[in-house]
């Protein structure tokens, strides 16, 4: 199972390198200027290590007096001060260029988390794209805005100090030269395995955010059968399983810090060693005179030559966890969207508020993951201003029905309103035409005033209350400290079921449209709630099209017809006598 | 920082290994700057050496040789003790935190949004992880590693010795606290924004079908934008911030390098000093630098951490409404429950609940009936005794459920919740979760119960079929019936049943309150609901109106 997924990751490597590269456009000027000034602080410090190098060889081979050294001194000083800022301003725009390409992609991914028909993201947890969104994305962070300079760096600067060098002793220059290389061709080695290791922990991760925000959804139903303890014990083990996943990668990762450091004091410790042995006459390479200058220069060199390679082993985590970001998000998302350009809509043609007749021919819907059949080539035709109930056994397809009728999911077939393509509709103008209250309504973190308001953004607090009055919240609302005012938490915590709904519902009326599609609108409620609510509903909908998908039979003999969803057809039929019956006889 | 220190019972079983990461880190530096040393002052003294022969070249080569060995395990085995270390504390942080939202769990899940309390218990925990290897790790062996090279200075070239004693402190405390100080709010600011932008996206993707249906994506999208800008925009100000804190170290390294190079040509001059122990000396000094570059590269970090640990504390310290009593005493056998006098409101000064009277004898079924929004979930919450009532008390089994251990009350009676979830993970497992290793034959059993066994039986694999968050395979109906099993796989003896046929269409409601009798034979059961319910199915049907329970007519 881990083996197969491994295997996959690896054959998609090359994509995610391919989608890191290409967001590097979006960090604009400044990723430039982020790679750009540490090669010339590079440059600079050749300078720099040559005028200390000056200094001391001059003060201790020849025993110049410091008065006759303060030109040199000064420009060391002044190098080194040019530097620090050159760093300054690298570091700054390394940041900025990250911040502008994570903005730019998480741009993209509200953009498609708010895609009309989002079929891609059924079986998605809310809890692994919401951490797509935050901790992913920031995940691309140091690639950018260390990573990438670093390895400009790092292919650059060691050739340049080699050649530097070359002048002074081409054997250093040469041991600068071939040890250097040597460092990403091993680097590359480890990396292999590093990248797959961190795939798989990118992966842990994301699951971990899920297992997590699942077990603190349901934390009151595992206290009550006492799994606290159990669960508990379960969570340390999940994270334990984390740590040793990551400690694979780690063990691999450090490695190559291993190779680095070997290589780094292989040559301060071999340039030492060559240098002075050749002082004192025990190596005699033809060519290679040495002053003390130059020897120093040679060694004051050599920790820098291994800096740049330093640097970026310490950032190459970042690229392990771009990477795995990038699968994830590809995973999560089914690709790494690009910035769209916003397209303005042409203003929606006016529409004239009244009831909309609605024909769907030859249209089938499956379930949301697409496995199996609801409904085959149906024909339903509902005219202008007929109020319908939808019936059937629970879990049949009414509520993907009217998903469906609201463009939230996908069909085969043609469905019209007023002989116009569902397909063909602006998407505001079809929001203005069209209300739909799901199932379960999402209650919005904020007042329940901001929740009913979410229907209509401009509306007074005059036509809140009468919404919610309409609705029924005001029958609890006014009983709470603040009323409409009172803030309600994410998922309608606090609420009850048929509370939440009724919140939902209120919504309703600060729309204007011509067709309304409920889904189960007075599930939670008591009869003579439910009557209340649909005495409202029934007025409210006169000369508007409407459909309800209930359980209730009192709903349904309301209607101007019921339809029966059964056996993957739909089945008109008369609200009779004895269905109406059916469900008063067991009355209490 | 108090916060942050309030954990260290955690951080106890972990000391070990964070003074063997310590260690090495430290060995790690020291070897660094030895090498860098001895190397410059072996090249120096090598070139001044008129006699080749008499110059003892073994040491200084084998020096140089074992440091760079030293350097090179030292730091693999520092990196790999230290993130072990810090995992492992994670782990056990984790679970802390986890057994600490029990006892307030009513509160906590009625005031911790879902979005949020996910950020909390996995970014705020692993934020805690800079704590050591990130910043008091690298603190500790900078601040060693420069006091030897201070003591070494002292004796080969006092006048330097105190300059670099000055920068170095300046570099190791002085620009740490104040990036540190500094940038205390911003890290927090990043955590409330990023939690803010998870809360979005949540709501983006739970709310989805309502903010197309509303027309109100655009309205949603810009208001996630404007908290990744906030976001954006903060973590930039903290980017600078730490530039900033860099270059100073950059500038106070560069003191230290000019400052020794000029006392130390001086003494040279005067003949205080030699020339290889100069540029030995240089050398030395321009090393130990690693040391502080690590503590400021991190300190950034450090007020996230801070801000996440006093978020953690204040979380898991929220004082639970309901305490055991200190001796609990035995639950007796028995189903009953009998209430007496009964006053409860969240708002005390408004009670959902007034002098309410209850009696159900073991083993009889009662059904309380009222419209939404009565106090029906009231009262199974202070049957539960998830909270305790203003006035009045509930006896089980004759009992004050004050008096005995919550988890005794809680195997006794098991709750349908009205919201009850589907957790992740396979059918068995969810089952599961009511009856801790209960057989597959018992779960069919529950199952068959519920009416949801012909379609567990439908799917490949059965009983192990996955569900994924909240049950995204099931449908509602299917759902409800899953956490229905659940609670009638419990052993307890009592049931409590909050709608439970919310979501089931009629006939499958009506099927399954005619079997509810065969299914919870022998136990007491409560009915929450507002369904019709057919004739004879319970014993007795109350209505709660007004505070109070009244006797069907």
């Amino acid at each position: 199972m881990t083996t197969s997924t491994d295997e996959q990751e690896m054959g998609e490597d090359g994509g995610d390198r391919k989608a890191l590269s290409a967001l590097r456009r979006h960090g604009g000027i400044a990723l430039g200027i982020a790679v750009a000034l540490p090669i010339l602080s590079g440059l600079l410090l050749i300078g720099q290590v040559l005028l200390l190098s000056q200094v001391l060889g001059r003060a201790i081979e020849d025993g110049v007096p410091l008065d006759q050294l303060w030109p040199q001194i000064f420009g060391f000083a002044s190098l080194l001060a040019l530097r620090i800022v050159l760093a300054f301003a690298a570091e700054w725009a390394g940041s900025f260029a990250a911040e502008k390409i994570k903005r730019t992609v998480r741009d993209s991914l509200t953009t498609r988390l708010l895609a009309p028909r989002p079929d891609w993201r059924q079986d998605r947890s809310s809890g692994a794209l919401a951490s797509t969104v935050v901790d992913q994305v920031e995940a691309l962070d140091g690639f950018f805005s260390r990573f990438l300079p670093a390895t400009i760096q790092a292919a650059l600067l060691p050739i340049v100090f080699a050649a530097a060098v070359m002048p002074f002793d081409w054997v250093v220059g040469l041991l600068f030269l071939f040890t250097a290389p040597m460092i990403p061709l091993f680097m590359a080695l480890v990396g292999f395995g590093a990248q797959a290791a961190s795939d798989a922990q990118a992966n842990a991760l994301s699951r971990l955010s899920e297992y997590f925000a699942d077990r603190l959804g349901g934390l009151l139903t595992l206290k009550l059968f006492g799994r606290m303890e159990i669960e508990a014990g379960a969570m340390h083990e999940a994270t334990d399983q984390l740590r040793r996943r990551t400690l694979r990668v780690l063990r691999i990762a450090f490695l190559s810090s291993a190779v680095l450091e070997f290589f780094a004091a292989l040559g301060v410790a071999g340039v030492a060693l060559y240098v002075g042995l050749s002082y004192l006459g025990m190596v005699d390479l033809p060519g290679t005179q040495l002053s003390l200058q130059s020897g120093l220069f040679c060694l004051l060199l050599a920790p820098e030559v291994y800096l740049p390679l330093r640097s970026l082993a310490a950032h190459y985590h970042d690229r392990a966890h771009a990477k795995g970001a990038v699968a994830e998000i590809v995973r999560q998302f089914g690709e790494l969207p690009m910035p769209v350009a916003v397209i303005i809509p042409p203003a929606p043609v006016r529409l004239v508020s009244s009831a909309v007749p609605i024909l769907a021919t030859n249209f089938s819907i499956k379930t949301p993951d697409g496995c199996s059949i609801l409904l085959t080539s149906s024909r339903l035709s509902i005219p202008a201003g007929q109020h319908i109930a939808l019936v059937g056994r629970s879990g049949i397809g009414k509520s993907t029905l009217l998903n469906v009728l609201a463009r939230l999911a996908r069909t085969e077939g043609t469905i019209e309103f007023s002989n116009r393509r569902l397909d063909d509709i602006d998407e505001r103008e079809l929001r203005r035409m069209l209300t739909f209250v799901s199932q379960k309504p999402h209650l919005f973190h904020g007042t329940i005033a901001d929740n009913i308001r979410l229907a209509h953004p401009g509306a007074s607090d005059d036509e809140i209350r009468r919404a919610a009055d309409l609705a029924l919240v005001t029958t609890f609302s006014d009983g709470l400290p603040d009323g409409l005012a009172t803030g309600i938490g994410e998922g309608g915590l606090g609420l009850s079921g048929g509370e939440a709904h009724r919140v939902g519902l209120a919504r309703l009326y600060l729309t204007d449209p011509s067709i309304i599609l409920l889904d189960e609108p007075t599930a939670h409620l008591d009869p003579e709630t439910e009557a209340t609510v649909l005495d409202r509903l029934q007025g409210f909908a006169q000369g508007r099209t409407m459909i309800i998908a209930t359980h209730s039979m009192t709903v349904a003999s309301r209607m101007d017809a019921t339809l029966r969803f059964e056996n993957g057809h739909l089945l008109p039929m008369k609200p009779t006598l004895s269905v109406v019956s059916s469900g008063r006889e067991f009355a209490a | 920082m108090r916060a942050l220190l309030s954990f260290h019972p955690l951080f106890r079983p972990h000391l070990a290994g964070f003074a063997i990461a310590l260690s090495l880190s430290l060995a790690t530096l020291l070897a660094g700057v030895a090498l860098l040393g001895i190397s410059g002052w072996f090249l120096t003294a090598a070139f001044l050496t008129t006699a080749a022969m008499s110059f003892n070249l073994f040491g200084p080569s084998a020096a140089v040789r074992g440091l760079s060995m030293l350097r090179i395990l030292s730091r693999y085995g520092e990196k790999l003790v230290g993130h072990d270390t810090t995992l492992r504390l994670l782990a056990d942080i984790r679970e802390w935190l986890f057994r600490r939202l029990g006892p307030g769990v009513h509160q906590a899940s009625q005031a911790l949004r879902k979005g949020d309390a996910v950020s909390r218990l996995t970014a705020d925990v692993d934020a805690l992880d800079s704590v050591f290897i990130v910043a008091a790790g690298p603190l500790v062996t900078g601040v060693l590693t420069a006091t030897a090279v201070t003591v070494f200075l002292s004796v080969m070239l006092p006048a330097a010795a105190i300059l670099y004693a000055v920068v170095m402190a300046t570099a190791l405390f002085v620009v740490p606290i104040m990036l540190s100080s500094g940038t205390r709010r911003l890290g927090a600011r990043i955590i409330d924004l990023s939690t803010e932008l998870r809360v979005a996206a949540f709501d983006m993707v739970d709310g989805h079908a309502d903010l197309i249906a509303f027309g109100a994506a655009d309205r949603m999208r810009a208001r996630s934008d404007a908290i990744a800008a906030d976001l954006s925009r903060t973590r930039l100000r903290l980017a600078r911030a730490s530039a900033s804190a860099s270059a100073a170290i950059a500038v106070l390294g560069g003191l230290a390098v000019v400052g020794t190079l000029l006392t130390g040509l001086t003494a040279l001059e005067r003949g205080l000093i030699t020339g290889p122990i100069l540029v030995g000396l240089l050398l030395a000094s321009l090393g130990s630098f690693e040391a502080t570059a690590a503590v400021t590269r991190q300190v950034a970090k450090f007020g996230s951490a801070i801000a996440a640990a006093e978020r953690l504390r204040r979380l898991a310290e929220t004082p639970p409404v309901v305490v055991d009593t200190l001796h609990p005493a035995a639950l007796p056998a028995g189903g009953s429950i009998s209430i007496e006098g009964l006053t409860f409101g969240y708002d005390p000064r408004r009670p959902v609940l007034r002098n309410l009277d209850l009696t159900v004898n073991a083993g009889s079924s009662v059904a309380i009936m009222g419209e939404s929004g009565a106090g029906k979930s009231t009262l199974a919450v202070l049957l539960l005794r998830l909270a305790d009532p203003i006035a009045g008390a509930v006896r089980v089994a004759g009992t004050d459920i004050r008096d005995i251990a919550q988890s005794d009350l809680h195997a006794r009676i098991a709750l349908l919740e009205q919201n009850a979830p589907v957790f992740i993970g396979t059918i068995g497992d969810n089952l599961r979760i009511g009856c801790n290793g209960a057989s597959d034959d018992e779960c069919w059993f529950a199952l068959g119960k519920a009416r949801l066994a012909d379609f567990v039986r439908s799917l490949p694999a059965g009983l192990e079929t996955p569900v994924g968050e909240a049950g995204h395979t099931l449908s509602v109906g299917q759902a409800r019936r899953l956490c229905l099993a659940r609670t009638l796989l419990s052993k307890a003896e009592i049931l409590v049943l909050d709608e439970p046929t919310s979501g089931l269409d009629r006939e499958t409601e009506l099927s399954f309150f005619s079997d509810l009798r065969n299914a919870t034979v022998g136990r007491t059961v409560l009915l929450i609901s507002h369904a019709h319910l057919p004739f004879g199915i319970v014993d007795r049907i109350l209505h709660l109106t007004d505070g109070r329970l009244r006797e069907d007519q």
